[in-house]
C-alpha cells in the first residue's frame, strides 16, 4: 500500500513541468503548478513518515526496463532525509506561489515553475537512489538544474562568473565522489553489493574511498577550504531557490557522506573522526567570523550555513571517533545530535532565507544598513525571522538548542574513554562548540537588531508593508515547526533513534536524551505562563520619543549599523580578517570640518589568495607548458602516433 | 517535601537578591570611606518602579516589552537549577549546566534585542560592548561547568554537588581550583562586575549594562533589575554550591535546613565580602583588554578540562 | 602529629596546583610588582614542600634549607626587587612582545607540554607526576620569561622562576641537593639580584632606557 504512496509520489513529481508548460496558456492559471507540486511534496511526506517512523521499505527498479542500472531503494536513513527535503520544501513552495507571481513573469516564471520540481525531483533521487548510477545521476542533475535556477535571475558578467565558480567546484566534488564509488568496482553497481564488499577491503583502499568520499561530500556541503561557491552562489539565486539550496541540497552532501563512513564503511579509525571534527570545527569557527563581517543578509546566511555544517560535522567526528573506540552508545548518540541539527538547520535556514526573500520584496534592499524598523511594519515576519534567529543561536525551546545540546552531551561522554587523546580532544570541542554559538549569538543580535528593531534607515524600509498571505503561511509553517521541536523533540528523537541503531551495529540511544524531552515542556509552560501573566499583569504603558539621555536631535541614523555592531569582535579577531582599510579624507575650508570622509573596508579573503590562486596559476602554467605540444605540424602528430605504437609493442613484448 | 524545600531554594534566591545587591553596595561604600545607602535600597527602588508605567519609544516594537519579561523568566528558570540548602534543586536532568549556559544565553539576548529596540546609540552600543563579552565568556563558562562535570562523573548540577558533598575538603583537586578560578573569572564578566563592567557608572564611555537599559522604565526596569540581582545572587550560588557545599543538609530535617541556611548564609557572606574587595581596589579594564582577561579564563578552564584526563 | 602528618601528605599532593596557577598568573601579569609578589608566592609554596618533605623524611638539614629559602627568596629578594622598581621611577608595566592573553595560552601550552615530557620518568625518578611537571613548567615558563619581556627587570624575574624550577626538580627527585650546595646556589642568587640592581641604574643611566632588545650595539 505505502509502496504505491511512494510510487504515485515520484509521478506527481514528474507531471509537475509537463502540467507548468500546459497551463501557461491560462493566464489566471497560475497557480496550478505551485499547487500541484504541493500536492505532491505531501504525498512524499505520507511516504517519508512511513519510511522514517515504521520502517517501511520501497523499492523501485527500472534496471530491466532500462539499460542502465537505474534503481531507487529507502531505507530508514533515505526516508529520513526524503522527509527532511519534502516537510521543508512544501512551506518553501507554499511561499514562492505568490513571491514567484509577484517578482517574475512570462518566460522566467514558466521556467521557474518546469526547473524548481525538476529541482526537488533530483535531490529526491540522490537521497532514495539504491545504485551508484541513479546516485550520481540525481547529483549531476542537481547541480545543473540549480545553476539554471541561479541563472533566471539574471546574467550579468558577475553573475556568470559566479556560476562558472560554483559549477566548477561541484564538479570537482563530482568527480572525487565517483572516485570513491569507483574504488569500489567491481562490486560498484548496489548499495548492498557495496556494503557487503566493504568489509572485505584493505585498509589501505578504505581510506582511500574516505578521503575520495570526504572531499567530494565536503565540497557540496561547503567546508572550510571547500566553500568558497557558497557565497558565491547562495547569495545570487532567487529568495525560494536560495532556502532550497541552503536548507536542503547541503544536506544531501551530508546525506552521502554518512552513507559512505557510517553505512558502507561502518567506522574506521579514530584519525578519520579526528579529522571530520578539525574540519567541523574550523568550518563553524570560520563561517560565522565571516558572517559576522558581513551586512548583506543573503551573504550572511550562506556564510552561517557553513557554520552550521561545521557543526554537524563536529558530531560526524564525534561519532567516528567513538565507533573506532568501540563505544556504539555514544557514537548513536553523536550520530543522532548531527542528523538532528540536519533537520534543524534545514528548517530554520530555509526560515531565514524565505525571511530574507519576505525584505526584499517588501523593503526592496538586502543590504542591512538601510533596513530597521521592519517589525513594527511586518509584525508576522518579524516573529517568524525571530524564532529563525533563536533557533539557529541554539536558544532554549527552540529546535536549534536540542541538536547542540546533543552534540554537548555526546562530547562530555567522552571523558569516559580510555583513549587519552579522545577524552582530551572532545571535551575541548565542546569548548569550540561554545565559541560558535556565541559568536552566532552576537551575529544573530545584530541582523534581528539593525534590520527588524530600532528605526528605518531609509526610505524604503520606512514603507515597507507586510507579505502577501502564502508567504505568511509558508514562513508560519517552518517557525511553528521550529517551536515544535524546541519544547517537544521526544517526537523526533525516538525515530532517529531507531535510524541510528539499525546504522550502528550494538548502539541504542541512551538515557540522556530522554531527561532533557522530560524538563523542555515544563520550562515552556513556565516560560508561557509567566510571559502570559507579566504582559497582562503590566499593560499600562505610555508613548514618547527615545529618551538617548536627553541628546535632542536624534534621527534614524544616531544608531548603530551593522558594521558598527560587529566592529569589536572584527576587532578581536583581526588576525582572521586582516582586512584592507583605506580612509579618505577631503578637506573643507577650515580644515577641521571635512567635505567629505569615505572609510573602505575589505576583508581579504585569504583561502582564495593563498589556496586557491597558486593552485589554479600552477595548473594553467603547466597547462601552457604542454600546449606546445599542439604544434599544428600534421608529421608532428603522425610521430605522435608512431611514438605510441612503438612503446606499445615494447610494453607487450616485455610484460 | 523534597519538593517544597526545592521551591524555597528558589524562592530565597528570588527574595534575597536584591538584598545581596544591597549589602555589595553598602560594603564598597564603607570601605571607599563613604557611608552607603541602605541594605534595604534595592527593595525600595523595586517597589518604586512598579508603581510607575512604562515609557515606551513610539518606534519601538512589542520586542521592548517582551524582553525584560523573557530576562526575568530565563534568570528564574535558572535559579531552579541550582542547589542551595541541601544537594538536589527543582529541576534536574542530565546536562542541565548546558541549559542553564544558554538560558543564560536566552536571557541576554532578548536584552541586547530590546536594547537595539530603543532606537538610541546607546543601546546599539550596550549591546554591542556585551556581545563581545558575552560570546568571549561563554566559552569558558561552559568548559569549566564541563570539567566539574567530568571529575564528577554525572551531568547534572545537582549530582555534582552531591558528588563534591562526598569528597574530602583537604583533598584539592587541580580540575576543581583551576575550574573555580575559571568560573570566578566568568563569574565577574557574566554578572557585569567591575573589573568587566561597571554597575554604577553613569558615564557612557565605560557602560556597556547601563547603555542596554538606558531607554527603559517603570515595571520593565525593574524586572531587569531584579532579573540581574538574580544572576548576580545565582552565580553565587552556583559557586558555593560546586565548589564548597559542605554543610548543605544530608536529610530532610528541621535542624539539617536550619544549620544548611546559617551555613549558606556564611558563605554567601564570605563570597560578597571578597567581590566587594575586589571591586574597591581593581580598576575597571578598558573594554579591548577584556579579551585578555576572558583568554586568562579560558586558559584556565582548557588546563582544567585537560587535567581531567591526565590526572586520573 | 597525625593530623599535620595528614595535612602535610595532602598539602604536598595539591601543591602542584598552586604552582600552576602562578605560572598562569605570571605570564599573564602586567605589571612587574605583581610578577615579583607572584615568584614570593611561588617560592613560599616551594617552601611549604619543602618542610612537608623534610617532615616525612625527617631530615634537619631540610628545615635549615626551607628558613634560607624563606628568608631569601620570598623575603629578601624580592623586597630588594620593589626598592629597585621604587627606585627607577620608570613605568612599572611589562613590556612584552606578546599580548596577555597569548601569553597565558602560550604558559598552558607549556604546562602541558612539561606532562608530556616527564610521563616516561614518573615510575622511574620517584616523586610524583604533578611536582616534576610542576618543576618542568616552572624551568620552561622561566625561560619564556626572559624571551618575550623587555624589561631588564623581568629577565632578572625569568632567571629566578627558572631556579625556583630547577629547586623544585632536585625536591622532587632527590629530596633536596647537600646542603652546601643549596646555601652556595641561594647566596649566588642573592648577590646576582644586587649586582643586577646596581646595573640596572648604570644601564638606565647608560641608555636612558631599560628595553632589552635594545641593548644589540655588540654585535658581528
Amino acid at each position: 500500500m505505502t509502496q504505491i504512496v511512494f510510487n504515485s509520489f515520484l509521478l506527481a513529481m514528474l507531471t509537475v513541468p509537463v502540467v507548468t508548460l500546459v497551463s501557461q496558456r491560462w493566464r489566471k492559471a497560475h497557480a496550478i503548478p505551485a499547487v500541484v507540486l504541493m500536492g505532491s511534496l505531501a504525498v512524499g511526506i505520507a511516504a517519508a513518515a512511513e519510511g522514517f517512523w515504521r520502517g517501511q521499505r520501497f523499492t523501485v527498479d527500472v534496471s530491466q526496463v532500462a539499460s542502465f542500472p537505474f534503481a531507487l531503494g529507502v531505507d530508514r536513513l533515505s526516508a529520513f532525509f526524503l522527509l527532511l527535503i519534502c516537510s521543508v520544501s512544501l512551506p518553501v513552495i507554499l511561499f514562492s506561489s505568490s513571491y514567484v507571481t509577484r517578482h517574475y513573469a512570462g518566460a522566467r516564471r514558466h521556467w521557474l515553475w518546469v526547473l524548481l520540481p525538476l529541482f526537488l525531483m533530483s535531490m529526491v533521487l540522490v537521497v532514495t537512489a539504491s545504485t551508484a548510477f541513479a546516485f550520481l545521476f540525481g547529483w549531476e542533475l542537481m547541480t545543473l538544474f540549480s545553476a539554471g535556477l541561479i541563472l533566471i535571475d539574471g546574467d550579468s558578467e558577475q553573475r556568470r562568473h559566479n556560476i562558472f565558480v560554483y559549477l566548477l567546484m561541484m564538479h570537482a566534488g563530482a568527480a572525487a565522489v565517483i572516485g570513491a564509488f569507483l574504488l569500489f568496482l567491481p562490486h560498484a553497481g548496489n548499495f548492498a553489493q557495496m556494503r557487503a564488499s566493504a568489509t572485505s577491503m584493505p585498509p589501505s583502499l578504505r581510506t582511500a574511498v574516505f578521503l575520495l568520499a570526504f572531499v567530494g561530500f565536503g565540497t557540496k556541503a561547503g567546508i572550510v577550504p571547500l566553500h568558497l561557491w557558497l557565497p558565491r552562489a547562495h547569495p545570487i539565486a532567487p529568495s525560494p531557490v536560495s532556502a532550497l539550496m541552503s536548507g536542503v541540497m547541503l544536506k544531501t552532501a551530508i546525506y552521502g557522506f554518512v552513507r559512505f563512513a557510517f553505512d558502507f564503511l561502518g567506522g574506521g579509525p579514530s584519525w578519520w573522526g579526528y579529522l571530520v571534527l578539525l574540519a567541523g570545527g574550523v568550518s563553524g569557527l570560520l563561517g560565522v567570523l565571516y558572517a559576522i563581517s558581513e551586512h548583506d543578509l543573503k551573504r550572511l546566511l550562506a556564510y552561517h550555513s557553513v557554520e552550521n555544517i561545521g557543526i554537524i560535522y563536529l558530531g560526524l567526528g564525534a561519532a567516528l571517533v567513538f565507533l573506532a573506540n568501540h563505544a556504539p552508545l555514544w557514537a548513536a548518540l553523536a550520530l543522532t545530535a548531527a542528523l538532528l541539527h540536519c533537520l534543524n538547520h534545514a528548517i530554520f535556514k530555509s526560515l531565514l532565507f524565505l525571511g530574507a526573500g519576505a525584505i526584499s520584496d517588501a523593503a526592496h534592499t538586502l543590504d542591512l544598513e538601510d533596513l530597521g524598523g521592519l517589525q513594527k511594519r511586518m509584525p508576522l515576519t518579524g516573529v517568524v525571522f525571530l524564532i529563525a534567529c533563536c533557533s539557529i543561536v541554539g536558544l532554549p525551546l527552540f529546535s536549534g538548542f536540542v541538536s547542540e545540546w546533543l552534540t554537548f552531551r555526546s562530547f562530555l561522554a567522552a571523558s569516559e574513554l580510555t583513549n587519552l587523546s579522545a577524552a582530551i580532544v572532545l571535551p575541548l570541542a565542546a569548548g569550540v562548540l561554545a565559541l560558535i554559538g556565541g559568536l552566532a549569538a552576537a551575529c544573530f543580535a545584530k541582523v534581528y537588531g539593525v534590520a527588524f528593531l530600532g528605526r528605518p534607515r531609509s526610505l524604503e524600509a520606512g514603507i515597507a508593508n507586510e507579505v502577501s498571505l502564502p508567504m505568511q503561511a509558508g514562513m508560519g509553517a517552518l517557525a511553528t515547526a521550529c517551536v515544535v521541536i524546541g519544547v517537544f523533540p521526544s517526537l523526533v528523537l525516538r525515530g532517529l533513534g531507531t535510524l541510528t541503531e539499525e546504522l550502528i551495529p550494538g548502539a541504542a540511544l541512551p538515557q540522556a536524551a530522554a531527561s532533557l524531552s522530560g524538563v523542555l515542556p515544563w520550562i515552556a509552560l513556565f516560560f508561557l505562563v509567566l510571559v502570559v501573566g507579566i504582559a497582562a499583569f503590566n499593560r499600562a504603558k505610555k508613548l514618547t520619543a527615545t529618551w538617548a539621555c536627553g541628546l535632542p536631535g536624534l534621527d534614524e541614523r544616531m544608531q548603530y549599523t551593522s558594521t558598527a555592531f560587529s566592529k569589536p569582535l572584527r576587532r578581536v579577531f583581526s588576525q582572521v580578517y586582516k582586512a584592507d582599510r583605506t580612509l579618505e579624507v577631503v578637506p573643507g575650508d577650515p580644515p577641521y570640518f571635512p567635505t567629505s570622509i569615505s572609510y573602505r573596508s575589505v576583508r581579504t579573503t585569504s583561502f582564495e589568495k593563498f589556496l586557491y590562486r597558486p593552485g589554479v596559476d600552477a595548473i594553467v602554467a603547466a597547462a601552457l607548458r604542454l600546449r606546445q605540444l599542439q604544434t599544428g605540424n600534421i608529421q608532428i602528430y603522425l610521430l605522435y602516433i608512431f611514438a605510441a605504437l612503438i612503446a606499445l609493442l615494447m610494453f607487450m613484448r616485455f610484460v | 517535601m523534597k519538593l517544597l524545600i526545592n521551591a524555597v531554594q528558589v524562592l530565597l534566591l528570588l527574595l534575597l537578591a536584591p538584598l545581596v545587591r544591597g549589602v555589595i553596595a553598602r560594603l564598597k561604600a564603607r570601605i571607599q570611606n563613604r557611608r552607603g545607602a541602605s541594605v534595604w535600597r534595592p527593595y525600595t527602588d523595586l517597589l518604586k518602579l512598579f508603581r510607575k508605567e512604562d515609557l515606551v519609544p513610539d518606534s519601538a516594537s512589542f520586542v521592548f516589552r517582551l524582553a525584560p519579561i523573557v530576562l526575568f523568566a530565563a534568570t528564574l528558570v535558572v535559579a531552579a537549577f541550582v542547589p542551595l540548602l541541601h544537594g538536589s534543586a527543582l529541576l534536574d536532568a542530565t546536562g542541565d549546566f548546558v541549559l542553564l549556559v544558554y538560558l543564560l544565553a536566552l536571557g541576554r539576548f532578548f536584552l541586547m534585542l530590546g536594547a537595539m529596540d530603543g532606537g538610541s546609540s546607546f543601546g546599539g552600543m550596550g549591546a554591542s560592548r556585551e556581545a563581545l563579552v558575552s560570546t568571549l565568556a561563554e566559552a569558558p563558562f561552559l568548559l569549566a561547568l564541563v570539567s566539574a562535570a567530568i571529575a564528577a562523573r554525572t551531568g547534572s548540577i545537582a549530582g555534582m554537588v552531591q558528588w563534591t558533598l562526598g569528597q574530602d575538603f583537604f583533598q584539592f583537586s587541580a580540575v576543581h581550583a583551576l575550574a573555580f578560578a575559571a568560573l570566578a573569572l566568568v563569574a565577574i564578566a557574566e554578572t557585569g562586575r567591575i573589573p568587566v563592567d561597571n554597575p554604577t557608572t553613569h558615564l557612557e564611555l565605560t557602560m556597556i549594562h547601563e547603555a542596554m537599559v538606558l531607554e527603559y522604565s517603570g515595571p520593565s526596569l525593574a524586572l531587569i533589575e531584579w532579573a540581574s540581582a538574580i544572576k548576580l545572587t545565582v552565580v553565587m550560588a552556583l559557586l558555593i554550591a560546586l565548589f564548597v557545599p559542605w554543610g548543605m543538609a544530608g536529610s530532610i530535617s528541621a535542624l539539617a535546613i536550619a544549620v544548611a541556611s546559617i551555613v549558606l548564609l556564611l558563605k554567601m557572606a564570605a563570597l560578597v565580602l571578597a567581590l566587594a574587595l575586589v571591586e574597591s581596589s581593581v580598576a575597571k579594564l578598558r573594554m579591548y583588554l577584556v579579551p585578555d582577561f576572558l583568554g586568562v579564563a579560558s586558559a584556565l578552564a582548557i588546563l582544567a578540562v585537560v587535567f581531567t584526563a591526565l590526572m586520573r | 602529629m597525625g593530623l599535620f602528618e595528614t595535612a602535610a601528605a595532602k598539602a604536598l599532593a595539591s601543591s602542584g596546583v598552586f604552582l600552576f596557577m602562578t605560572v598562569l598568573l605570571i605570564a599573564a601579569a602586567k605589571r612587574i610588582s605583581t610578577c615579583i609578589a607572584l615568584f614570593s608566592v611561588q617560592s613560599l609554596v616551594i617552601t611549604a614542600q619543602i618542610i612537608a618533605v623534610s617532615r616525612m623524611h625527617h631530615s634537619a638539614e631540610g628545615f635549615v634549607i626551607a628558613a634560607m629559602v624563606l628568608t631569601v627568596k620570598v623575603v629578601a629578594i624580592p623586597y630588594v626587587l620593589y626598592r629597585i622598581v621604587e627606585e627607577l621611577k620608570a613605568p612599572r608595566d611589562v613590556s612584552s612582545s606578546t599580548s596577555s592573553s597569548q601569553s597565558v595560552f602560550i604558559a598552558a601550552g607549556l604546562i602541558l607540554l612539561s606532562f608530556f615530557a616527564v610521563r616516561p620518568y614518573v615510575g622511574v625518578l620517584g616523586g610524583d607526576q604533578a611536582m616534576l611537571a610542576a618543576a618542568v613548567a616552572l624551568v620552561l615558563t622561566g625561560g619564556f620569561l626572559m624571551v618575550s619581556r623587555k624589561k631588564a627587570l623581568m629577565q632578572v624575574v625569568g632567571l629566578l622562576v627558572l631556579d625556583n624550577g630547577i629547586f623544585l626538580a632536585a625536591l622532587t627527585t632527590t629530596f633536596g641537593m647537600p646542603l652546601v650546595i643549596e646555601i652556595g646556589i641561594v647566596f649566588d642568587l642573592l648577590m646576582g639580584v644586587f649586582l643586577m640592581g646596581l646595573f640596572v641604574f648604570r644601564i638606565r643611566d647608560t641608555f636612558d632606557h631599560l628595553d632589552v632588545s635594545k641593548l644589540r650595539r655588540l654585535r658581528g
